[in-house]
């Protein structure tokens, strides 16, 4: 199986706190989702530097991979990983929560380069992907699509039905992230509805399935690199994570799903960033 | 052949419309189908198991591979749909009205309209279609809804030549469009070498005393009752409005200047549907008298389409009588 090295890992954590700092410094202008941003940064990090086949320089490049969030919340994650590849300049990214910005909470197609599909609104994301898996096959094209779900999100019926028309159909060029981190809005998934068992419920689908830890570069790379698991299969990687991964007063707080924050806690909660990235590249190293 | 109707001749329209060929606008729409398929390779079909009553049966022979069933789940498939489009796939979604409209209405805004994405709704078995099957499948809203969508075009035919084109016509707009689709068999209205204009009405017939703005089997019947008014000495205006959005505004207002009232008519809710659209026109710029004749904000009750219609005051005889009283 395909490793990455420590050197490769390095880069990777380097650059999803590079982009937990910046995402930070969006939240000057008082709020965002970042909870499950940073859960499924190192997810993204992972998909636009190692796995998708595409071209910062050209987002609409038909041979491209696509990406698809579904969880369309999340996107500041996104938005900081496209400015990290060069999709857009940096700066755009700190026009986040003003008057028609580009960067708006949930993410707009026709607004920013690199974002595959409009989303915001949960549930939609996997029956489109699923299309743009299948045009493919029409197409006679090689082009995969990925898609990030939330496990709240998992309680939405539109996903079981696409979950159920990507196995009829089998789709293996798809596949979808679930990042489970085991929070949403209001609480704990398992206590409001819960979605589990999300590898069982995927397999009874039709679904390929693996578990892997959403935090180990190495675990992501590897399953996000063997798909499709079985040919003639759409395949599912159910991420463990934790929300808001890296900023230790706000991981696995359900009240960071959307954080309210004072301009003047940004410094501190960067320093706390930097802190998270400099143990983990220790760990590393080690 | 030529248009049935002659615009000078009153009395004209309802003399042929009793000689009238009846046609399915379900069969015209499927042999539409079939041909945009062999034109353009971008075409495909998504059923909700909804194809063999849909106009899709045919289609799915003779391009299976562009024929995709994702069976009874429209949130799903109007996802899919939309996610086709967005590869240059002009994708035609078809299931009963209420599963095509109402159970996937947000998939419809966020995922086509927002986008502004090509794909084409066919809304089958509008109106009192299948009124024996209760209100469920009766779904007298869908107009209400769509409406209130930006980007949406709507188009609602009355006769075989008019479903024949609008197929050929959704497929040239850039955008979604929902196509109400009738079971009913439909007297011809047009002849064949009718030409469907996006956005146009037509005046099937002229006259001085009211108009009359009707769209899919109203027309027809809007038709046959002018003939009653004028044989009571009420000359009536009918005009065929089957783009409901957008309104032809110029024909309502150059209409209503002349005959200073207007009446509309739908097989559908008053509440925002053809009468509110044209009322929207005539509230801002020429505020005449109007009636909107349909159905009054209710769930209807159930029984076969002729009781209906003549229940809810929508044949020929009914019309007529509710536009006497309305000039009286």
């Amino acid at each position: 199986m395909q490793q990455l090295s420590g050197k490769d890992i390095s880069e990777l954590i380097e650059s999803s706190y590079r982009c937990r700092k910046n995402i930070l410094k969006m939240m000057r202008q008082g709020e965002g989702h970042i909870g499950g941003a940073f859960s499924s940064l190192d997810i993204l990090t992972v998909i636009y530097n190692k796995i998708l086949r595409h071209d910062p320089k050209n987002p609409k490049w038909a041979d491209r991979d696509r990406f698809i969030l579904s969880a369309g919340h999340k996107c500041l994650a996104l938005y900081a990983v496209l400015a990290d590849q060069g999709y857009f300049k940096e700066e755009i990214l700190y026009t986040y929560n003003t008057f028609d910005t580009p960067v708006a909470m949930h993410p707009e197609e026709k607004r920013l380069p690199g974002i595959e599909f409009s989303t915001g609104s949960l549930g939609h994301g996997l029956p489109v992907a699923n299309a743009i898996a299948l045009a493919a096959r029409l197409d006679k094209k090689d082009y995969r699509v990925f898609v990030i779900l939330g496990d709240g999100e998992s309680a939405e019926g539109s996903v079981w039905e696409a979950a159920m028309a990507a196995a009829h159909h089998k789709t293996d060029n798809l596949t979808v992230i679930i990042d489970r981190n085991g929070l949403q809005v209001n609480g704990r998934t398992s206590e409001i509805m819960d979605s589990s068992p999300l590898e069982e419920k995927f397999k009874a689908f039709g679904w390929a399935v693996q578990t892997v830890d959403g935090h180990d570069f190495n675990r992501i790379y590897q399953a996000l690199a063997s798909v499709p698991f079985t040919r003639g299969k759409p395949s599912c990687i159910v991420a463990d994570t934790i929300k808001c991964k890296g900023l230790p007063f706000g991981e696995d707080n359900f009240q960071f799903h959307h954080w309210h924050c004072e301009a003047s806690e940004i410094d501190n909660a960067i320093n706390l960033v930097e802190g998270q990235m400099g143990k983990e590249l220790d760990k590393v190293a080690k | 052949m030529q248009n049935n109707i002659d615009n000078k001749k009153a009395g004209a329209a309802a003399i042929n419309l009793q000689q009238a060929v009846i046609e399915d606008p379900r069969k015209r729409f499927s042999d539409a189908l079939v041909e945009l398929g062999a034109k353009n390779s971008n075409v495909i079909y998504v059923s909700c198991d909804s194809s063999l009553g849909a106009s899709g049966a045919e289609f799915n022979k003779r391009y299976p591979e562009r024929h995709f069933e994702f069976g009874i789940a429209e949130q799903n498939a109007m996802g899919e749909a939309a996610g086709f489009a967005t590869c240059g796939k002009i994708p035609f979604i078809a299931a009963y009205v209420p599963f095509v409209t109402l159970r996937c209405f947000e998939q419809i805004r966020d995922d086509l309209c927002k986008p502004k994405l090509s794909v084409k709704i066919m809304g089958n078995n509008c109106g009192f279609s299948v009124s024996a099957l209760g209100p469920t499948h009766t779904v007298l809203e869908d107009v209400s809804v769509m409406r209130s969508l930006p980007n949406m075009t709507i188009l609602s035919p009355c006769d075989g030549p008019e479903y024949y084109q609008a197929a050929f016509a959704a497929a040239e707009i850039d955008g979604p469009v929902y196509i109400r689709i009738h079971r009913t068999k439909t007297k011809k209205i047009h002849g064949d070498d009718f030409r469907l204009k996006v956005g146009r009405g037509e005046i099937l017939r002229e006259g001085t005393d009211i108009t009359l703005i009707a769209c899919s089997t109203m027309v027809a019947n809007a038709l046959e009752a002018s003939s009653i008014l004028e044989n009571k000495g009420i000359s009536a205006e009918v005009i065929n409005m089957s783009t409901i959005k957008p309104v032809d505004r110029e024909l309502i207002l150059a209409s209503s200047s002349k005959t200073k009232k207007v009446a509309t008519v739908e097989e559908h809710s008053i509440v925002n549907g053809l009468g509110t659209a044209v009322a929207d026109v005539l509230i801002k710029e020429n505020p005449v008298k109007m009636k909107m004749i349909g159905i009054n904000d209710l769930f209807a009750t159930v029984g076969d389409y002729g009781e209906m219609i003549e229940y809810y005051g929508l044949s020929p005889a009914g019309i007529a009588a509710s536009i006497e009283e309305f000039l009286r």
